[in-house]
């Protein structure tokens, strides 16, 4: 859809909206992950940008126990998993793998990318943040079992760096060939949540420093400015990953 | 009869703004056929000669009987270089339809899937492939590690430490899923009641990991019949006849 004006925005997000809210009656949404942003994290974005109600289920990360008795009963034994109950039928579907779960949402809640070719797009730029995750969980990993500075400093450089310039560079290509300042297309796509919450990930991590990365940065801050987001944002509490 | 379809001598009539009919319903009829005629786009996979992350996209314009250009480029001759950098992400494989170019392998067979009706049924389905062709992405990362590290030839311990606590598993798990997904079909096929993407990459995955040595099929006998059920398609056990026959 393009908007020819922003009240055919405002008018078609409200409709959305009021749409949402009266199939929440009908489906209810429960999202289970970690009580860290991580991989499930654009998920909730995607309900509070959508302004859809949602159960938002928070397994806490050192508890061990809990983890192991609820990983049994996942379809892949892992987490995020997104519980959808139809409440007249009360038929419940699940499902696995962050990236299907923040699919699915972008796409019921229309911030998927609005051709077939700009959703192809969103989802390479996921699949390049997935293939960058690989290089970030080798020192997310260094970090949690406490390795020596040095070892820390080994995993930053010799792994870390030469995946984020890979990474940067293909971001910053995007932003540069839009003038929209999105990833993709002229609206906010998963995409844009997504790299947006890895950025923030990466700042803790001194992986992203914004002032020597200003096309980066101007995006970060776009995104976290996203009105619906705003208050989401400032209530969440922080967590490192 | 035909006098109604008496094709005016000047196609552009001024008179009443008609193509090539003079009458009105036949000229009706002309313009909805035309609008039915659907151009198909024109699409340019480019990748190495390998199967490796294109093989399942080549797999798919074939069981749809859809005309690609196959652009296999070699290892080492400089084509790869001249062209990288004009590519979306300095990656292949890359899928151009009419002009557009999509990075990312799976990013491509979702797009093709969706085109041409393998994507999944209902929202629900096609988020369960999704969710398929990224455990089989997770589970290619791990490998990954473990036979770079061999192919670099990285200290002994640190190959037997992927292979023990990365690779082995990732697979562990990887194969548990898909025997439980394919335990609970109907179908036989990983998803609904026909075949998606997903098959096809799990199928083609398989394929490659036993001609390598890394999985032994006979063992898995669900596994073996689902890429034994793919490659019996008609379409593409013909493609399969032809295709180069490379390592990866």
């Amino acid at each position: 859809m393009k908007y020819r004006t922003a009240h055919e925005r405002i008018i078609f997000n409200r409709l959305l909206q009021l749409y949402l809210h009266y199939r929440s009656a009908m489906i209810q949404y429960k999202l289970i992950y970690f009580d860290v942003r991580g991989l499930g994290e654009v998920s909730r974005q995607l309900f509070h940008l959508a302004g859809c109600e949602f159960e938002d289920v928070k397994i806490p990360r050192n508890d061990e126990q809990a983890w192991l008795e609820l990983k049994k009963s996942t379809p892949f034994g892992q987490l995020p998993i997104l519980k959808i109950l139809d409440a007249e039928s009360q038929n419940e579907i699940e499902i696995p793998q962050s990236s299907a779960i923040g699919r699915y949402l972008a796409n019921q809640f229309g911030y998927a990318g609005k051709t077939p070719e700009e959703k192809a797009m969103v989802d390479a730029v996921i699949d390049q943040f997935k293939d960058f995750l690989v290089s970030q969980k080798r020192l997310t990993l260094a970090v949690r079992t406490k390795k020596s500075e040095e070892e820390i400093n080994r995993v930053k450089e010799d792994i870390v760096t030469p995946a984020k310039d890979t990474y940067f560079k293909i971001l910053k290509k995007l932003l540069e060939n839009n003038s929209s300042g999105f990833l993709v297309g002229n609206d906010i796509t998963w995409a844009d949540l997504q790299i947006s919450d890895n950025l923030t990930t990466l700042d803790g991590l001194g992986i992203f420093v914004p002032s020597e990365e200003p096309i980066l940065a101007k995006f970060h801050e776009k995104i976290m400015n996203t009105p619906s987001l705003k208050t989401y944002f400032e209530q969440r509490p922080a967590s490192l990953l | 009869m035909f006098s109604r379809f008496q094709i005016s001598h000047c196609p552009h009539n001024s008179k009443n703004n008609y193509g090539y009919f003079e009458n009105f319903s036949a000229e009706f009829y002309r313009c909805l056929l035309q609008s039915f005629i659907i151009q198909m786009p024109t699409y340019k996979l480019t990748y190495f000669n390998a199967r490796g992350y294109a093989e399942p996209a080549r797999l798919l314009f074939h069981l749809a009987g859809v005309p690609f250009e196959d652009f296999r480029m070699t290892h080492g001759d400089g084509t790869w270089e001249k062209i990288k950098d004009s590519t979306p992400f300095g990656q292949v494989p890359v899928l151009s339809v009419d002009g557009t170019e999509i990075p990312q392998s799976m990013a491509i067979i979702r797009y093709l899937a969706n085109q041409f009706g393998y994507a999944g049924k209902t929202p629900e389905e096609k988020a369960w492939v999704d969710a398929i062709v990224d455990q089989y992405k997770d589970f290619m990362s791990a490998f990954m590690q473990f036979v770079l590290a061999q192919h670099n030839g990285k200290p002994t311990e640190e190959v037997e430490r992927l292979k023990t606590e990365v690779y082995a598993p990732a697979k562990e798990t990887y194969i548990k899923i898909l025997n439980g997904l394919l335990e609970k079909s109907k179908s036989g096929f990983l998803v609904g009641e026909s075949l998606t993407f997903a098959d096809l990459v799990v199928a083609e995955n398989l394929f490659g990991l036993e001609k390598n040595e890394h999985f032994v099929a006979a063992e898995h006998p669900k596994l073996l019949a689902l890429k034994e059920n793919v490659y019996g398609i008609p379409a593409i056990k013909e493609y399969i006849k032809s295709r180069p026959d490379t390592q990866f």
